[in-house]
This record gives structure tokens, sequence and C-alpha cells, in this order.
């Protein structure tokens, strides 16, 4: 930025159209996609329907009853209250397209024709591929993890799938739907016509477990969950958790990490060798880690150049060194919430409170 | 390349490794920038390493993840450790929009094309360095791989069955190094618009593990308000839905299935189904379910594959899109480069190098097509 006051994209107004009835998991990637490009400047109007946007009652909640995905989704927006069910709300939306720059909405939303069609350039998140020809098919985000293919990867081979924690299916659309109105609003800054753009939530997923396709493409068999024959696994510790991740080329620092002469058979020398004896290296490894505690685990393999992962919860982030040192987590009223993950110049962008509905 | 889209007459160096670095540069290609990777003899990306299928002659233009990722971009070898190779880059990036890299940081800087060295020549020069840790702070230093950060930015900690211990993504999918990009790219856009209006490029500075916890948010929120807040890993239930889980079916297929009510009947009527039947029943009525798909099912299914898999012009199945614009994906122009395959077209074009120049630097293995390290 070239003034402490400007922001990057404070020249663009952008409507995010939340309908009635649309699946909660498409609502979470809008609704994020609006919120970057809010906290990034921009006027982001956010249209609710009577009764607001049923985010704003989700789990989980502030102890005075707001909901905190709500407010972490919805930061630095304007809200207006449209009912898109009668003529006056849609003709209110269809003046507000005619100056806007672009559009957020959903594609099973009843006014999704009106936005397509409106000047300003439309931003589509959908659940499926258009081939798949499914706008109203039942969706929920897990349904979309099975169906993207990350479920399968997720667990012991011989037990349940497991789900990732968070809204990853959502947010990773939401995320992609930002960058996908960025490129919008630089073609129509360039003089150029804007591409309509379209996000489908299984689209993304597959496109971020492409190394399921790949593995699939190059062996004939897809990679899916190892659990405990994985090279990568979860050790106990003096206070919590700790994920054992180590690249080949890091192997000879692991094992002087460790420093068990077992360790040193030749048989653990290739990675082949290590992962078809991987029990037994975990049952050497395990013991290293039981009387030290993550910190200690933490610093000790990075001093060697080993990227073991200690297990953090969210509550536990808050009074980490390194956020707290970058200032990652924002103040809001008397919380805190992460910021966008960007500075710019050392500069980080400062969310404002989620709108009141209708404010 | 046709003249009008998004990104076009934008020129990207591209230092960008394996997925967080190259992919970011992938995507701002897919917009039409141009994008020129630079690579050395002696530092392979790593992509070329961990997947080549063989060590037989050549094996280094033939990983499958290195084609994933960088197809659409021109390759150029120089090497960052020669004084010429230094100088070749600065005046490349004079004639560039962005750089974009994920070295370790201060590597870049060592070697005289930090931001502020490559600022001094070129003051529009958007610079996007993206690290495990970010730029700054008593961690920047740190290394990682992929779920590394799932441990570390609390995705793990809700990663879990129920009462059991975390559980990471694993290097199959190292997920936080897959969403990197999605975001990375739209800020570098933001700043290529920036940098038009105001003539002033800028320094993203981006860490992996901030992004991967952004994905977080409401539940770092949640915890900030209320130091009891102790969300417990719950296998697949969520908060606000009935019943989600996942049920095996009578041809061994596990489904996904959620429910807005409670069904105790409906593990006994998946066990009693095979998948796909027991799929469309639930559909019909109404309830969100679906196969919990293999990369096998994702190669076989076009229509679920959407626009997210291409075949490049050698037939190589690559990386698509992960959005359509104007209802299309991309068509791929050329597969992505053999080590420096394209340096000589490159430094023709953009510095008016002539055969003496690059026949200079060739014998002084500033540039090379081979590698001359084994391992990275």
């Amino acid at each position: 930025m070239t003034a402490s006051d400007t922001l990057p994209l404070q020249r663009f107004t952008i409507v995010e159209v939340n309908d009635r009835n649309v699946p909660l998991c498409l609502r979470l990637a809008t609704s994020l996609a609006g919120k970057i490009a809010a906290d990034l400047g921009a006027t982001v109007l956010k249209i609710e329907p009577p009764g607001g946007d049923p985010v704003r009652r989700a789990a989980p909640l502030l102890p005075q009853g707001e909901s905190a995905l709500f407010q972490f989704l919805n930061t630095s927006k304007r809200s207006l209250v449209l009912d898109l069910a009668g003529s006056a709300g849609r003709e209110a939306l269809a003046k507000l397209l005619d100056t806007a720059d672009a559009a957020l909405f959903e594609e099973p939303a009843s006014v999704a024709e009106l936005v397509r069609g409106g000047k300003a350039t439309p931003i589509e998140i959908a659940a499926f591929p258009v081939e798949m020809n499914a706008a109203h098919r039942p969706v929920s985000e897990f349904t979309i993890l099975a169906l993207g293919g990350l479920l399968h990867m997720v667990g012991e081979p011989e037990r349940k799938p497991l789900r990732l924690g968070g809204h990853q299916a959502s947010y990773a659309a939401g995320l992609t739907a930002f960058t996908g109105l960025t490129a919008a609003l630089a073609a129509r800054d360039g003089g150029h016509k804007a591409p309509a753009v379209r996000v489908s939530l299984a689209e993304v997923m597959q496109w971020v477990n492409w190394k399921a396709a790949s593995g699939a493409d190059a062996s004939g068999t897809s990679p899916g969950r190892e659990g405990k024959a994985s090279e990568f696994q979860i050790v106990a510790c003096k206070d919590g958790h700790v994920a054992v991740v180590y690249t080949a080329t890091q192997w000879p620092q692991t094992r002087d990490l460790i420093a068990d002469p077992r360790l040193k058979d030749p048989k653990f020398n290739t990675r082949a060798g290590r992962r078809q004896h991987v029990a037994e290296i975990y049952a050497i490894l395990t013991p290293w880690f039981a009387d030290k505690t993550r910190d200690e685990i933490g610093k000790t393999a990075q001093a060697k150049g080993v990227p073991f992962g200690p297990i953090f919860s969210p509550a536990e982030l808050l009074d980490t060194e390194q956020y707290v040192t970058r200032g990652f987590l924002a103040k809001l009223g008397d919380y805190r919430l992460p910021q966008l993950p960007v500075q710019w110049n050392g500069r980080s962008f400062a969310p404002r409170p989620a709108p009141e509905l209708g404010a | 390349m046709s003249g009008n889209r998004p990104l076009s007459g934008v020129r990207v160096l591209d230092f960008g490794l394996l997925t967080a670095g190259a992919n970011t540069s992938a995507m701002l290609a897919d917009l039409g920038a141009d994008v020129i990777k630079i690579e050395s003899g002696a530092y392979l990306d790593p992509f070329r390493v961990v997947g080549k299928p063989d060590d037989n002659d050549n094996w280094w233009n033939r990983s499958p993840q290195f084609r994933f990722t960088n197809r659409n971009k021109r390759g150029l070898a120089l090497n960052l450790k020669d004084k010429d190779g230094q100088r070749v880059i600065r005046e490349l990036a004079q004639r560039c929009d962005v750089v974009v890299e994920n070295f370790r940081r201060g590597v870049l800087d060592r070697a005289g094309l930090g931001y502020n060295d490559l600022k001094a020549i070129n003051p529009r020069i958007v610079f996007a360095a993206i690290s495990s840790q970010g730029d700054t702070g008593p961690e920047r230093m740190n290394v990682s791989f992929g779920s590394t950060l799932d441990a570390t930015s609390g995705i793990a900690a809700l990663t879990g069955y129920e009462g059991e211990e975390p559980r990471i993504s694993g290097m199959d999918v190292n997920y936080p190094d897959q969403i990197v990009s999605l975001f990375a790219t739209g800020m570098v856009i933001t700043a290529v618009m920036e940098a038009r209006r105001t003539g002033q490029g800028c320094f993203l500075d981006f860490s992996q593990r901030e992004v991967a916890s952004f994905t977080l948010g409401e539940e770092i929120l949640a915890a900030s308000a209320d130091p009891a807040y102790r969300p417990a890993r719950r296998g697949n239930r969520q908060d606000g839905v009935a019943q989600q889980d996942t049920y095996k079916c009578q041809d061994g297929r596990w489904i996904a299935v959620t429910l807005a009510a409670a069904d105790p009947a409906l593990e006994s009527f998946c066990a009693s189904h095979d998948s796909e039947a027991a799929v469309a029943t639930l559909l019909a009525k109404g309830i969100a379910a679906a196969r919990c798909n293999d990369g096998v099912d994702l190669l076989r299914d076009p229509t679920l594959a959407g626009v997210t898999l291409v075949r490049d012009d050698k037939g190589g199945l690559v990386k698509g899109l992960p959005y359509r614009l104007d209802g299309q994906g991309i068509s791929i122009e050329h597969a992505a480069p053999d080590l420096g395959q394209h340096t000589e077209q490159v430094l023709r074009e953009l510095l008016n190098y002539d055969d003496a120049a690059l026949k200079r630097l060739a014998d002084a293995g500033v540039t090379s097509t081979t590698p001359n390290v084994g391992e990275v």
C-alpha cells in the first residue's frame, strides 16, 4: 500500500447474496470469500434474508450467544436485509448489481439467474461440477469430502474413513472463490471483459487431493489411509502429542536426533526399508518422546533440521510465541481471532467486527 | 496465448518449489501470466526427485508430481550461487511483475536476489514469499513438510476417532501445502492490481502455518472468548448435525451420510445394501450421501472430475483448475518443462542474448540441462 490509510481493494464494491434455503456448506464458502475481500478494503454488502443468515445461529457460540462462526466469516462487511422472495427485494438486488463490480452467490439460490445476468461479474459457488447436473442434490460438507476422496485418506485402513477438523471443504472453496474474484476484478481493471467464475466444492476438494489421482494414474492403485503403516505417525509425549514427519533426505538427521544405535541398522537406510519395517522404527522412536514436552521436542528437532510437528489445540495457539510476535491474532472487542494470513510490506489487515443484521 | 485473459501481460519469475510455491505460479499461469520457472542444475525442484519413477537416464524430467504442478510454465536452469547466474536473474527480474518463492528464509537474500535487491532495480515488483512460519518471528527459520503444519496449526487436534489421539492428513495429502496457493494467488493478483495503479510493488509474506490456522478461525475465536472451550475429537460428528458418519456397505465400500434427524437404523441399512444403491436411496429421500471415493474412482469419473484433471500434449495427466472461468477449464499449451528447456529461448527473447553470450553461460556451468547433484 502506498499510504497507511488505504486498502488494496477499497475501490471495489461486491454484493454477497445470501438467499434462503441454501446449503450451509455453500454459505460458508461464499461468506469466507466475501470476508477476505472485505478485510482487504472492498465494500462488501451482505444481503441477508429476513431473520438473517442462518450462520448467525451456528456453532461454536460465544458466551453471549453470538456465533463465533458468523463473527469470523463476516468481518468488515455491511449487512442489508432483502426479502428476495418478493419483487421489491429482487428489484433492489438488481439495482445493487448494476453498480457493483462483482457478486458472490450460490447456485441453488432462487435469484441465481438474476445474478448471472447482472452487470456485476458473477462469482458462483456450487456443490458439484456442472457436468453432474446436480444443482439441487442434497449435500453436506462431509459428503463433499467423501466425493473428493479426502475421507479415504485419513484414518486407519481397517476402520472408518475420517474427516479433517474444521470446515475444510467450505473454506478451501472460499479461498478459491476469493482468488477467482480477484481474477475477475483484475480483468475489469485491465479493461477486459471479466470471466464469470464458478467454484464447486467437489472440484476444489478433488483438486486439493490431486496426489490421490496422480498416484492412482502412476501405479493403478490409489493411495489411501495408512494409519499405523504410515511413515508419518502421531506419538505421545509428556504433555501431548507430536506428529513425526521427515522427508527421505531428512532421515539421517532424524536418526541422529533420536540417537538410538538400533536405528543404524542398514535395513532402515532406504525409504523402502523404512516402510517395510515401520512398526520396528516406531517401537524404537516412541520412548524418546515419552519424557519430553512438545516444546522441547519441537526445538530439539528444529535444531537438527527435522520437521516434527508438536500438536497444538486452537486454545493453545492463542499463546504461541510465533503468532504473538507476528501479531497474527487480531483483537476483536475482548476476543481475538486470526487475521488474513498475509503481511503486506509488514502490515496486517485488521478486521472490523461483523455487522448486526441490517447494519 | 490470447491477450485478454485476466493476467495477460503479467510475467512471473517463479522460484516456487513443490506445491506451495510452484502451484501459486501455476495458478497465475492458468489466468494468462507468462511464468518462467527458475531452477538450477545444483538445485532442482524437489518434486523432480521425490516423484522420480526410476534412476534411468533423464529421470529428472519424468516425475508425475512435477508434471502435475508445472504445466504451462517455461523452465530455465540458472545457478543461483554463481555471480553470473545472479546477474542474469536480476536482468530477468527487471522484466517481470511478480516473484514467487518458497525457499527457506534468507536463501534469496544471500544470493542478492531478495525483495530489497529486486525492488531497487524494479520498484513495481510484487514479491510473494511463502514459508513455513512467515518471514519474521522466532520460528522464521523452522522447517516443515506438509503434515508438520497439520500438527502445529490446530487441524490435527480436531481430527481423529472419538476420544483417541490426533490425526494428520499424511504424506499422500499434505493438506496444509495444498491450500496455500488458493489464497496466495488471490493476494498476488490483488497486489498486481495495486502495482498497476500506483507503480509500487510490495512484499507479501505468507506463513503456511497461519493459512492452515486461518481455516480454524471460529475455533480460535471461540477459544479466546471462553478458556473452558475445548473442542474434542469426535470422529465424523459435527456441531449442529444430528447424525453424521461413514458406514460400510454390503459391497465393502464406505459411504458418507449426513442426517438432519438421527436414524439408528442407518448402519444396518447400509450393511445390507451395495454402496451405489444405498447412496441413491438416501439421496432420493433428501439425505446428503456420497461414496468415499479413492484416487481410482476420481480418475474413472470425468463428470466428477470436472475441470480438475487435464491431459498435456504428451498425454500425461496434470492438474487442471479448481474453478472454471466462463464455464471453461484450461488447455495445456505446453507440458511441464524439462530442466533448462527454455533457458536459451527466454534469454534471447527477454534479454537479447546472442549465441556467444549463451555459450559463455553454458561453458561456465551457469546454465544447464542436467542435474549436477544426485539428491536434493
